[in-house]
C-alpha cells in the first residue's frame, strides 16, 4: 500500500461515516504555537461544545472522524486550511457554522464549509501544492537568489536519521505581490504526503545558501495562504474541486 | 520603579518563541480566558484603571499549573468580582528563563500580557514545598524586589496561600501577607480591602502598606508575617513567637468553606491549547478525609470533611462538560471512594452523558470490590491500570500510620481485579516511616511477592491464558510534615534511606515488576524545608541567587549546591532533618492553627507508636478539634 492509499484507507472505513463536511480555517496569533495534535483537540473541543454530534470510528477507543489537510508546524499562521469532519446528522451548513463559530478561541476561526462526499477521496491524499507568505525584511531579495541555484542540498531529520535532501525541486514558483516591498513574497511548493516543503527548511536554506541572517529567518513571519490539489500549473483549488465558489 | 503609563503588552519575538519547549506555555489564548477589555480601555484613555489588577502566580510550569484545581477556583471567583480582573502568570522553565533574563523581556501575564510589576497584587499558590525558590523566580524576572521589607509602597502587595503556608516560615520574609486555609470568601475580603486601598492612593488620606497589612490582619485567615518576631534559644530551636504589633491576633485560625453547595465553583473552566498533566475537567466532590493516615498532611489541615451534594455535583458536571468540550471529567477529592453517594453520582453523571463519549476518571479511589465495579462501569474505554497506595509492607506498619487496610483487603481484591481481566497494577509505598525496622521493607517485597504469585494461581485456577503482569512498585520517602501526628519525628539518614531502597531492589527483581523509587536528595531537602523556620529565608534566597530553580524537579534538583549554604548560614541538616522534636519545643508553625489541637496529634502519636488504630470520622469521632467550625462530617449523625 503506498502512502496515498494508505491515507484514503483512513477515512474510508467499512461502515457509516454519517455525513463530511469540509470546512475552510485560519488559526493565527497564540494559536500559530501549538503542534497539529494540539490544533485537533482544540477544534475536537470546540465541536463538542458547540452541541453538534460528532460521527465516531469504532472498536475500542472511539475517536471523532476528522481529517486535517495537512499539518501546521509549530509556529506557522493559516489564512487557508482545510479539515473533513463528519457529522452525525444531515445539516444545513449554515447550521454548522453557526454552531460552531462562537465555541472557538479567539485566533481559530472557521471561514466557510460545505458538504462534501467521501468518495472524493480523502482531503489529506489530494494536497499536492501548498502556498506560504514569508514577511521578513528583504526576504524577497534572498528567495530570488536561492531560486537561482540548480539544486539546494539541505539536511532534514527524518525518522531518527538526518539525510540530505534537494529541496530544489519541490519549490514551483515564488511570487512577490508588490514590486517595490522588500519584505513579503509568497512561495508555492509541492505539499501532501508525497513530496512536501516545510517552510522552516526553506528558510535554513536562505540561510545557508542565500547568505540570508539566521536572526531574520528565525523571526519570519509564515503564513500558509492557500492548499491545492491538482499538477502544477493546473492547480486547483478545494473549492474547485468541489464546484463551490 | 516608574509605572507603564499605557495599555503595553510584552512581546516575545516569534524566534524566542520557536526557540523554547511548547512555546503555547507563553502565549495564553485559550478558550474561556478572561479579558476585561474595559481595564485596558481605562488605562489607555486614563494611564491608570480603578480595577484592582491581580495576577494568579503559579510557580511551576503551565502544565502543572493549568492542572491545579486551586487556581481554577480563585480565578473564577475573582473574575466573578465587578472591581478586579485576575490574570495568571507561571514560571517560564529554564530556556524562557535564559531567554527574559538575556533580552531583559520582564515576565508578564497571560491575558494581557502586562508586566507583572504593574499588577496590583500578586497571588502565588504553593502546592508544594520545593517551588519556593520559583516564587524567587519569578518576582525576580518581574523586576520586583524579593523581600517584603525591600519593598516600596509602589511595589505590588505580595501573597501567598496553599497547603504549604500552614507553615511559611522560610518564606516569612518574601510575603507581605499569607492567606491561611481556603482562599474563595477570604480572597474577596481582601480584594474589598485592595480596591480601599488603591482608591486611598488617588486621595489626600493615603493609606500607607502598613496601614492596608493592620487592616488586612483583621480578616480571619490573614497572617502577616512581619507582625510576628521570632527568637532562638541558645540550642537552635525557638524561643518565642510574638506578636510584635498591639491588637494582633496571636495565632491565625484557618479558614474554610462550610457550605460547599453555596460555594461559588467554575462551570466555565479554562481549557488550555496545549496538552496540560490533567487535561480534563473536574468535579470536587468533598474537601477534607475520614481516613487520618498519621503521615498525611491533607488529611488534618482540611478537617472537617465536607461533602457536595449529588445535585449540585451533577449541575456542574453537566455545565462543565458543555462549557468545556471536554470528554472526560475527573472526580476530585482525597479519597474518592469515601464520598457517601458515589454510585448514585456516577449513575447520574453517566445518564447525562449517555452518547456523548464522555468518561468519568475516578482517581484516589481504595482498593474493594465496591471501586473495581465502579472502575469498571464508568471507564468507557479499555482497562487502565489500577493504583493501590498499601504504603507499608506489614501490618504492624500499616497499622502505625492507620492506613486502615488489611493485607487480607488488598489481596482479595486483587483477585477480584485479575479476574475481572486487569493485568497492570501499580503499588506505592514510603520508606522510612516512623518505628520502621528492615522487617518492615522486606514486607513490601513479599507482599509484592505474594501479588505476583496470586496472579498466576489464578491463571492456573480459571485455566485462562494471563496476559503478562505488569506490577508497578514504586516508594517514595517519609517526610514529616507539621500538624501531623508525625510532625516531631526525624527522617531516615540518607545512608539509611538507600540502604533500604537497595534491599527492596535486591528483592524485587523479576521479569514481571518494575520497581520505581523516588529521587531521595529532594526528598531530603524537602524535610528541612517542610518543618523550616524563619532562619531558612536567607537559605532559600542565596539558593536562588546560585541558581536554584525548578527544584521539585529531579532533573533540575542539585543537593550538592543547597548544603553548603545551609552551613554557610550557621545551620545543619541534622537539626532539621534527622532530630527528634521534643513534645514541648516551639515549632515554627506554632502560633498557626489548624483547629486540629495539638493534644490530639501527641495522642495519635502515642497510638502509633502502639501501632492502634483510629476509627475514621464517620464511624467514630475522636474529638481532634475541627468541630469548632460548626458543620462538615462532625455533625453529620447528631
Amino acid at each position: 500500500m503506498n502512502q496515498s492509499e494508505r491515507d484514503l484507507e483512513m477515512t474510508r472505513l467499512p461502515h457509516q461515516t454519517g455525513y463530511i463536511y469540509r470546512l475552510r480555517f485560519s488559526r493565527s496569533g497564540s494559536l500559530a504555537y501549538i503542534g497539529h495534535l494540539d490544533l485537533m483537540r482544540t477544534f475536537e473541543r470546540a465541536f463538542r461544545r458547540s452541541g453538534l454530534c460528532l460521527m465516531h470510528s469504532q472498536g475500542y477507543n472511539p475517536r471523532p472522524i476528522m481529517v486535517f489537510a495537512l499539518p501546521l508546524g509549530v509556529g506557522i499562521e493559516s489564512d487557508r486550511d482545510y479539515l473533513d469532519v463528519s457529522f452525525v446528522l444531515n445539516l444545513a451548513v449554515q447550521d454548522i457554522l453557526s454552531a460552531v463559530r462562537p465555541c472557538l478561541p479567539p485566533d481559530l476561526s472557521i471561514i466557510s464549509g460545505w458538504q462534501t462526499q467521501e468518495s472524493k477521496g480523502s482531503i489529506m491524499a489530494l494536497v499536492s501544492a501548498a502556498t506560504y507568505r514569508l514577511e521578513a525584511p528583504g526576504i524577497v531579495c534572498a528567495i530570488k537568489s536561492l531560486l537561482q541555484k540548480e539544486e539546494i542540498i539541505v539536511k532534514k531529520k527524518s525518522k531518527g536519521q538526518i539525510r540530505s535532501l534537494d529541496i530544489r525541486p519541490l519549490i514551483l514558483d515564488a511570487i512577490a505581490k508588490d514590486p517595490i516591498k522588500e519584505d513579503d513574497i509568497t512561495v508555492v511548493v509541492l505539499a501532501g504526503s508525497h513530496e512536501n516543503l516545510r517552510p522552516d527548511l526553506l528558510l535554513s536554506a536562505l540561510v545557508e545558501y542565500a547568505g540570508y541572517s539566521q536572526d531574520l529567518a528565525a523571526n519570519c513571519r509564515v503564513i500558509r495562504t492557500g492548499l491545492f490539489a491538482g499538477v502544477y500549473p493546473n492547480l486547483k483549488t478545494f473549492e474547485e474541486l468541489d464546484k463551490i465558489c | 520603579m516608574t509605572r507603564t503609563k499605557k495599555y503595553e503588552p510584552v512581546i516575545l519575538d516569534r524566534s524566542d518563541l520557536l526557540a523554547v519547549e511548547n512555546p503555547a506555555r507563553y502565549t495564553g489564548g485559550e478558550w474561556n480566558m478572561t479579558i476585561k477589555d474595559d481595564v485596558l480601555n481605562q488605562i489607555d484613555a486614563t494611564g491608570e484603571t480603578q480595577y484592582v489588577r491581580f495576577a494568579f502566580c503559579f510557580p511551576d510550569v503551565y502544565e502543572i499549573g493549568m492542572s491545579n484545581l486551586a487556581l481554577r477556583i480563585l480565578y473564577h471567583v475573582l473574575n466573578l468580582c465587578p472591581y478586579v480582573w485576575c490574570e495568571r502568570a507561571f514560571s517560564p522553565w529554564t530556556d524562557m528563563d535564559h531567554i527574559l533574563r538575556e533580552k531583559k523581556i520582564p515576565l508578564f501575564s497571560l491575558e494581557s500580557k502586562t508586566k507583572l510589576a504593574d499588577f496590583d497584587i500578586l497571588g502565588f499558590t504553593l502546592q508544594y514545598e520545593l517551588c519556593y525558590t520559583n516564587v524567587f523566580q519569578m518576582l525576580d524576572l518581574a523586576g520586583i524586589p524579593l523581600l517584603s521589607s525591600e519593598r516600596s509602597e509602589e511595589d505590588p502587595i505580595i501573597v501567598a496561600g496553599g497547603p504549604v503556608v500552614f507553615n511559611i516560615e522560610p518564606m516569612a520574609d518574601c510575603f507581605d501577607l499569607v492567606m491561611i486555609g481556603e482562599g474563595e470568601e477570604m480572597i474577596l475580603e481582601l480584594m474589598a480591602l485592595m480596591k480601599k486601598y488603591k482608591d486611598s492612593k488617588q486621595t489626600q488620606n493615603r493609606m500607607s502598606k502598613e496601614d492596608f497589612l493592620l487592616l488586612a490582619e483583621k480578616i480571619e485567615g490573614v497572617y502577616v508575617p512581619s507582625f510576628f518576631t521570632v527568637t532562638y534559644a541558645d540550642d537552635q530551636t525557638i524561643s518565642s513567637i510574638e506578636a510584635n504589633r498591639k491588637g494582633i491576633k496571636n495565632r491565625v485560625s484557618k479558614r474554610i468553606i462550610l457550605d460547599m453547595d453555596a460555594a461559588s465553583y467554575p462551570t466555565d473552566m479554562i481549557v488550555p491549547n496545549t496538552r496540560v498533566i490533567h487535561d480534563r475537567a473536574y468535579l470536587e466532590l468533598f474537601r477534607g478525609c475520614i481516613r487520618g493516615c498519621r503521615f498525611c498532611q491533607a488529611g488534618f489541615i482540611y478537617r472537617p470533611v465536607r461533602e457536595r451534594s449529588v445535585n449540585t455535583l451533577c449541575e456542574q458536571g453537566v455545565a462543565l462538560e458543555r462549557n468545556t468540550g471536554y470528554d472526560e471529567m475527573g472526580m476530585l477529592s482525597l479519597s474518592t471512594s469515601d464520598y457517601s453517594e458515589l454510585a448514585e453520582l456516577t449513575d447520574k453523571l453517566l445518564a447525562a452523558y449517555e452518547g456523548h463519549h464522555t468518561s468519568l476518571s475516578l482517581p484516589s479511589m481504595r482498593v474493594d470490590s465496591f471501586s473495581l465495579e465502579l472502575t469498571q462501569k464508568v471507564s468507557s474505554t479499555r482497562k487502565s491500570g489500577l493504583t493501590f497506595a498499601p504504603e507499608a509492607g506489614t501490618q504492624r506498619l500499616r497499622d502505625v500510620i492507620n492506613k486502615g487496610i488489611t493485607e487480607e483487603d488488598i489481596l482479595s481484591s486483587l483477585e477480584l481485579a485479575f479476574e475481572g481481566g486487569w493485568n497492570s497494577v501499580k503499588l506505592y509505598f514510603m520508606l522510612g516511616l516512623p518505628t520502621e525496622t528492615i522487617e518492615d521493607v522486606i514486607g513490601i517485597a513479599e507482599l509484592v511477592r505474594k501479588i505476583e504469585k496470586l496472579y498466576y494461581e489464578i491463571g492456573r485456577r480459571t485455566n485462562s491464558r494471563m496476559r503478562k503482569l505488569e506490577l508497578t512498585v514504586s516508594t517514595s520517602m517519609f517526610i514529616p510534615k507539621p500538624f501531623t501526628p508525625f510532625q516531631w519525628e526525624k527522617q531516615d539518614s540518607l545512608e539509611e534511606l538507600t540502604k533500604k531502597q537497595m534491599i527492596l531492589r535486591d528483592r524485587l527483581r523479576s521479569k514481571n515488576i518494575k520497581y520505581i523509587w523516588h529521587d531521595l536528595d529532594t526528598s531530603i531537602w524537602e524535610v528541612v524545608i517542610a518543618r523550616g523556620d524563619r532562619r531558612l529565608g536567607a537559605v532559600l534566597l542565596d539558593g536562588y541567587r546560585a541558581g536554584n530553580i525548578f527544584d521539585a524537579w529531579d532533573e533540575c534538583f542539585s543537593l550538592k549546591k543547597w548544603m553548603p549554604i545551609l552551613e554557610k548560614h550557621g545551620l545543619s541538616h541534622a537539626f532539621y532533618a534527622t532530630r527528634q522534636r521534643r513534645d514541648n519545643e516551639i515549632l515554627p508553625w506554632d502560633h498557626i492553627d489548624c483547629k486540629v489541637k495539638k493534644s490530639y496529634l501527641l495522642a495519635e502519636r502515642d497510638r502509633a507508636y502502639q501501632a492502634i488504630v483510629t476509627p475514621s470520622c464517620r464511624e467514630n469521632c475522636q474529638g481532634c478539634g475541627a468541630a469548632v467550625f460548626g458543620g462538615g462530617v462532625c455533625y453529620e449523625s447528631k
